[in-house]
C-alpha cells in the first residue's frame, strides 16, 4: 500500500488546524476512490522549529519510506527542505497560505506549493479600494501579521494604481499591546482614506472589537484579505458598522456541485469546513495526479512536477491551474462584503462576485520586485 | 538543538565569494582556504577573514597541500565544503572524515566531470546546467551524489554571465547544504552512474579553435560564447594573423554554397557575416585582432575583406 507522508502544524487559535487538515486529506482521497493509501503524520509544532520540521520529514521520507509529504509550512521553511527532498528524489507539496512573498520565487524541480494565495488577495483587495475611488489609504496590521511579505503587495497594489498609503499602523500581538485607537487620529488627519487590513483568526475580532464604538463616524472602508474574512473566525467577531468588503479565497456558499460536496461531506465527518480542510481536500486530486505521473515517469520527481504543471481541476472554490514559473497553484478568488448578522450582531459574509482573472494577477504579482523587503518569519501562517 | 555546526570552506577565488558570505553571516563559517588565485583576491580574502575572526590559510600550489591536514586538524570543522578548490585533496586529508567532505560543482554530475564544466556546458548546447552537490573521495568529481540544483542557460549566456549566475546560485545551495547538515540525521546520496559519466579536461587550443568546415553557425556561436571571457574569445585565423572572436551572433540567411569561413557582407551596424557549415551565417561584432579588442567596423576598415575567409 502506498503511503504519503503529512506535516501538521498547530495554532492557538486555529485549535484543530491539524485535524482539519488530515481530514480535509482523509475525505478528499476517500471521495475520489483513493482509500488504498496510508496516511502517516508526523507533528511540527508551530512550524518555526527547524530542527523539528527537518527531523519530521527525514523521518517520513528515510523511515517511512513515504512517496511524497504534504505539509502546511511556509516558503522559506520549504527552502530549508528543498536539498532533502532533491536528495531523496521525492517530492513535497506544500499547503501553502500565501502570506509570504518569496524573496526568489521557487523553481525547485519537486516541490508544489498548493495556495490559498492571501497576498494576491490582498493585492487585488487594494486594487478594489482604488476602483471604488479610495487614492489614500493607512495600513493596519499587527505584529504578527505584519511580519508577511502580504504587506509589501497590499502597499505596491495600491500604488501601482495611483493610490498613496498616507499612514501605516501596526498594533502589538498580544491582546493587552492590541489597540486601535491611534486609528482615530489617522481617520481624522486623512479622512477620506480607505483601511487597507491585513489580520487573521482572532486579531480579526480584536480589530472590530477596537473600533466598533466609533468607527461609524468616520467615511471609511474596511479592505480585507482572505484570511480576513475567513467565516469561522467572523461569525464570532462583532459587527463594527462601517462599510467592509474584501477578497475572499473561499466560502460555503459558492454555489457549485463542488463546493456542496466538499462542506457536506466535512460535515457529515463532523468537523466545520474552512480554510484548512479546502486546501487539504482539494490537495487529494493534487496527490492522486502525482501517483500516475510517478507511475507514468517511472518515478521521475522532476518531470512528474513538470508534467503536473499542466494539470487543472475544479474544486470547491473553482478551477485549480499552476503558475508554471513558481510551480504555484491558483485558483478563482472572491470579492465579498462583511454585513451585520441579524440574529447575534455579529459578522457574516455575502459573495459578491468570482474575481476569474486571477491567474494574470498572480503573474503580474510574482514578478514583482521587492528588492530589499524580508520577512523573518519562519513559522506557517496563522501557526502562532 | 544540536549546536551550530563549523564548516571550512576551500575555495579557488571570486566565484565562492557569496556563499562565503553568506555562510559567515549564518554563522556556520569558521575557516577559509584559498587555492591558487590571484594575489589580489588572496589578500582581500585574507582581511576579510581577519576582520570576522575566520582562520585563514591560502594553498598556492600543490606542494603546499601537504599543509591542509594539520591546518584541518586545528580548526576541528564539522565538515569541509570545496567550492572551485583548484587541487585535489589528498587521501591523507580526506581521511580527517567520512562524508566530511563537499564538493560542490558547477555543472551536471556525473555527464560532465572535469575542471570547467561551464565551458563544456555551453559548447555542447545545454539547456540546463546544475550545481551538482557531492561527497568528496580522492578522484576528481566522482563521489556520491547528495543533490543538483538545476540551473537554465540561457541562449545569450556567455562563460562569464552563467558563472556569475552559477556563484550566486551556489551561494543558496551552499547555505541549504549547511542547513542540510546542521539538521539532518541521515545525509542521502547516490553513487554516480558510470556509464553517463565523462570527464573533460582542461580545454587546450584545438578544444576552442572554431573549424569552419565542419561546425554550424549555432556550434560557432556556442564556442564564441563559451570562450568569453576566460580565453578572450574563440580562436581562428585570417589572413596568417592569429584573430579571436569575442562577440557574434545568428544571422539567419542563406550563404547560398558559399565555402564556410568567407566574410559575405558588412551589415548596417558594421558587423561581418560569414559562412558556416549548414547554409547559415554568423554576424561578428567585436574581435581581438594584434591591435587589441575591436569592433567588426574597426575590423572592416582594413582594405577588401569582403570574400577572405577565416580558417
Amino acid at each position: 500500500m502506498p503511503k504519503i507522508g503529512v506535516l501538521l502544524p498547530r495554532s492557538t487559535y486555529y485549535e484543530t488546524i491539524g485535524f482539519d487538515l488530515f481530514e480535509g486529506l482523509r475525505s478528499g482521497l476517500n471521495l475520489y476512490g483513493f482509500q488504498d493509501v496510508k496516511i502517516v503524520t508526523e507533528n511540527i509544532g508551530f512550524g518555526s522549529d527547524k530542527q523539528q520540521c527537518y527531523r519530521s520529514a527525514e523521518k517520513l521520507l528515510l523511515e517511512e519510506n513515504v512517496t511524497m509529504v504534504i505539509a502546511y509550512i511556509g516558503q522559506r521553511m520549504a527552502q530549508l527542505l528543498r536539498p532533502l527532498f532533491l536528495a531523496a528524489n521525492k517530492i513535497l507539496i506544500v499547503l501553502d497560505s500565501g502570506a509570504n512573498l518569496p524573496t526568489e520565487y521557487p523553481s525547485c524541480p519537486n516541490i508544489i506549493y498548493h495556495s490559498l494565495q492571501n497576498s494576491l488577495g490582498a493585492w487585488l483587495s487594494s486594487k478594489q479600494a482604488t476602483e471604488d475611488g479610495y487614492f489614500s489609504a493607512g495600513m493596519v496590521t499587527g505584529y504578527y501579521d505584519g511580519g508577511y511579505l502580504q504587506t509589501y503587495s497590499l502597499c505596491n497594489s495600491f500604488e501601482q494604481a495611483g493610490g498613496q498609503i498616507c499612514f501605516n499602523h501596526a498594533t502589538g500581538y498580544k491582546e493587552n499591546d492590541f489597540t486601535m485607537e491611534p486609528l482615530k487620529n489617522y481617520l481624522d488627519e486623512f479622512p477620506k482614506s480607505a483601511l487597507l487590513s491585513l489580520f487573521s483568526g482572532d486579531y480579526v475580532q480584536w480589530y472590530f472589537s477596537g473600533i466598533k464604538d466609533w468607527i461609524s463616524d468616520k467615511k471609511t472602508t474596511i479592505y480585507l484579505s482572505p484570511f480576513g474574512v475567513e467565516e469561522t473566525m467572523l461569525q464570532k467577531a462583532v459587527f463594527p458598522n462601517c462599510k467592509i468588503k474584501g477578497v475572499a479565497a473561499w466560502s460555503k456558499n459558492i454555489d457549485s456541485q463542488e463546493n456542496d460536496l466538499f462542506v457536506n461531506t466535512i460535515k457529515k465527518a463532523g468537523r466545520t469546513p474552512n480554510l484548512f480542510s479546502l486546501l487539504a481536500w482539494e490537495s487529494a486530486q493534487i496527490i492522486i495526479q502525482v501517483f500516475d505521473l510517478l507511475n507514468k515517469n517511472e518515478n521521475n520527481s522532476a518531470q512528474t512536477i513538470s508534467d503536473l504543471l499542466s494539470f487543472e481541476f475544479v474544486g470547491p472554490r473553482g478551477k485549480v491551474s499552476f503558475n508554471s514559473k513558481t510551480n504555484t497553484s491558483v485558483a478563482p478568488l472572491y470579492e465579498v462584503e462583511i454585513v451585520l448578522n441579524e440574529e447575534d450582531g455579529m459578522c457574516k459574509v455575502n459573495l459578491l462576485s468570482e474575481i476569474k482573472d486571477t491567474k494574470k494577477a498572480f503573474e503580474l504579482l510574482s514578478e514583482l520586485e521587492i528588492g530589499l523587503a524580508t520577512s523573518a518569519w519562519y513559522n506557517s501562517y496563522v501557526c502562532v | 538543538m544540536s549546536s551550530q555546526k563549523k564548516i571550512v570552506i576551500l575555495c579557488g577565488g571570486k566565484f565562492a565569494f557569496k556563499a562565503l558570505q553568506l555562510l559567515a553571516f549564518e554563522n556556520y563559517l569558521c575557516g577559509i582556504g584559498i587555492g591558487k588565485s590571484s594575489s589580489l583576491v588572496i589578500e582581500a580574502l585574507e582581511t576579510e577573514s581577519e576582520n570576522n575572526n575566520l582562520d585563514f590559510k591560502s594553498f598556492p600550489d600543490k606542494k603546499s597541500i601537504s599543509e591542509m591536514k594539520s591546518w584541518i586538524e586545528k580548526l576541528k570543522p564539522d565538515f569541509i565544503f570545496s567550492i572551485s578548490f583548484p587541487f585535489l585533496i589528498p587521501e591523507n586529508v580526506l581521511s580527517y572524515g567520512k562524508e566530511k567532505f563537499i564538493n560542490f560543482h558547477p555543472g551536471p554530475l556525473p555527464q560532465y566531470r572535469g575542471p570547467m564544466p561551464i565551458f563544456e556546458v555551453l559548447k555542447n548546447q545545454e539547456k540546463f546546467t546544475a550545481i551538482s552537490v557531492h561527497f568528496m573521495d580522492s578522484k576528481y568529481d566522482e563521489g556520491p551524489v547528495i543533490f543538483k540544483e538545476l540551473l537554465k542557460v540561457e541562449q545569450d549566456d556567455t562563460y562569464g554571465k552563467l558563472a556569475v549566475k552559477l556563484s550566486n546560485h551556489a551561494a543558496q545551495v551552499a547555505l541549504n547544504m549547511a542547513n542540510m547538515v546542521q539538521f539532518a540525521g541521515k545525509i542521502p546520496s547516490s553513487i554516480q552512474e558510470s556509464k553517463d559519466a565523462y570527464y573533460f579536461e582542461k580545454p587546450e587550443f584545438s578544444d576552442t579553435c572554431i573549424k569552419w568546415k565542419n561546425m554550424t553557425a549555432d556550434e560557432i556561436i556556442a564556442l564564441i560564447n563559451s570562450c568569453n571571457p576566460w580565453n578572450t574569445g574563440a580562436d581562428t585565423s585570417f589572413q596568417g594573423e592569429h584573430i579571436k572572436i569575442i562577440v557574434a551572433s545568428l544571422y539567419n540567411q542563406s550563404h547560398q554554397n558559399t565555402k564556410p569561413g568567407t566574410i559575405l557582407a558588412i551589415t548596417e551596424d558594421g558587423n561581418i557575416t560569414v559562412a558556416c557549415s549548414d547554409d547559415k551565417q554568423v554576424s561578428i561584432e567585436v574581435l581581438k585582432t594584434d591591435i587589441g579588442i575591436i569592433t567588426a567596423k574597426q575590423f572592416n576598415f582594413q582594405e577588401n575583406i569582403l570574400g577572405k575567409k577565416f580558417r
